[in-house]
């Protein structure tokens, strides 16, 4: 069992490398480094620092990629979707799917130090798994259960790293240098992944994976069309975007791990 | 010597503060007024996506944003450091344009509403200003939390901010803005154009 997981991460980290290969070597191939402006121009330079986004034309690349990738696949099939499917078929697999990533939520709550948020993420997932039968509903929620997302990305936020870089990744979109470290961890975090392995647990661990990202694409077509018709510059946008949302995440974290203090504390009056 | 520096401080503030005192000023509003207001202007917004269709609706909804929505203040917010690098004409160019752009980016989206639900949930102090939280249900689709950021304009409660989801819709859009100057070598002109070019894209497409 223990060399079937052994050859399965192997075959999966070669298959991995080989298909990123071709883009780094592209990425640096196209000198894909921004230029800074010149010191003496000190307020174009300091924006160019604040912006934090040295690899701009790279990322600019991998933008059009994506948006290609985007416009002739994943948005026809995403809006396929939509058309046999009703909203509410669509909110039971985004709680389905969201149920999944639970237990990587809660290892990271745990790794932040916020144990409320641990402990709802916990119940969340006990409850969901049962009373919602695999996670299809979502009755935690109406017991006061909130979801809070999180990822290792914001762990390494709240332990202090910086963000980094902004990196446009192939397939994955906007990230940073520090999300970027999200990914394996994301990957192996599931209960797929703690299971032993098996060729039917692989097969749903992709087909869920599939699901996951139809179903999210298919939530973001309103907004996702807004932009790109809207914007002036869609890169830059994006961009903000995602800058904007992670910072929102960490402070939607701190807000659910608030402690109320137990009624004993409260001081008696008179 | 420290007497010569603030004096001379004081000499290159000045026009500074008096560039300041000649824009709209900004106040603080309570939270009731402010949730009062956001519940008034969602009725009007409302009545029109309801009530009205094609060219009407859009006029209808250009007219409400210009009545309730701080324009000029968000134009100059979204025009950022630049303000300083365009000239008084450029200025006032960007603030045409900006009026015009506003209008048909809020009817984008809103024209293909239809049977809209408004509910006003509670009002906060966020930084300056009060934002007023509220959700917004279409059917056939998920309901979406929407925050409004009020502020009081010359005396008048206006929208400055849209928030969605954690993000600033002024902060977006002058994030958008500043990097089509500087991918241009900091020329505002070029921003005018492409935000020229926007505006007959939209029209065209009506």
């Amino acid at each position: 069992m223990l060399e079937k997981t052994k050859t399965t991460l192997k075959y999966g980290l070669r298959h991995s490398l080989a298909a990123i290969m071709p883009c780094l070597l592209l990425a640096t191939g196209l000198s894909g480094c921004a230029t800074a402006p010149p010191k003496s121009d000190m307020a174009d330079y300091q924006a160019y620092q604040q912006l934090n986004d040295p690899l701009e034309p790279t990322n600019r690349f991998f933008y059009r990629v994506n948006d290609g990738l985007d416009t002739y696949f994943m948005k026809p099939v995403a809006q396929g979707y939509v058309h046999v499917t009703t909203q509410g078929i669509r909110n039971h697999v985004g709680y389905f799917t969201s149920n999944i990533g639970e237990p990587a939520r809660l290892l990271n709550f745990m790794a932040e130090g916020m144990p409320r948020a641990a402990g709802t993420s916990f119940m969340r997932f006990l409850i969901n798994s049962t009373i919602g039968i695999g996670g299809i509903f979502d009755p935690a929620s109406a017991l006061g259960y909130k979801e809070t997302d999180t990822d290792f990305g914001l762990t390494l936020a709240i332990w202090g790293m910086a963000p980094g870089p902004y990196l446009y990744l192939p397939l994955f979109g906007p990230s940073g240098a520090r999300d970027v470290l999200n990914l394996p961890v994301e990957y192996f975090a599931t209960p797929m992944e703690a299971a032993p392995a098996s060729d039917a647990l692989t097969n749903f661990s992709r087909a869920e994976t599939g699901l996951n990202l139809i179903n999210t694409r298919a939530n973001f077509l309103a907004p996702i069309d807004q932009v790109k018709a809207t914007a002036l510059d869609p890169y830059a946008t994006f961009r903000s975007l995602y800058r904007q949302s992670r910072a929102s995440q960490i402070q939607q974290i701190y807000i659910s791990d608030g402690r109320t203090p137990p009624p004993w504390t409260q001081s008696q009056q008179p | 010597m420290y007497l010569r520096r603030l004096i001379l401080g004081a000499v290159a503030a000045a026009p500074v503060l008096v560039a300041m005192g000649g824009a709209a000023k900004a106040d603080a509003i309570s939270p009731d007024a402010a949730k009062d207001f956001i519940n008034q202007s969602g009725q009007k917004l409302v009545n029109i996506v309801n009530s009205q269709t094609g060219s009407q609706k859009s006029e209808a909804l250009r007219q409400l944003v210009n009545q309730i929505v701080a324009v000029d203040l968000v134009g100059d917010y979204v025009l950022g450091r630049y303000i300083n690098v365009a000239t008084p004409q450029q200025h006032q160019q960007f603030q045409t344009l900006f009026h015009q752009l506003l209008s048909y980016n809020i009817t984008y989206q809103i024209n293909a509403y239809q049977g809209v639900a408004f509910t006003v949930n509670g009002a906060t102090q966020q930084g300056n200003d009060m934002v007023v939280d509220t959700t917004i249900t279409t059917p056939g689709k998920a309901p979406a939390d929407v925050g409004w950021a009020v502020d009081e304009i010359d005396g008048q409660p206006k929208i400055v901010d849209v928030i969605v989801a954690g993000t600033s819709l002024r902060i977006t859009t002058r994030n958008d803005y500043a990097s089509v100057i500087t991918d241009n070598g900091g020329q505002v002109s070029a921003l005018l154009g492409a935000m020229q070019k926007q505006i007959d894209k939209f029209s065209a497409a009506q």
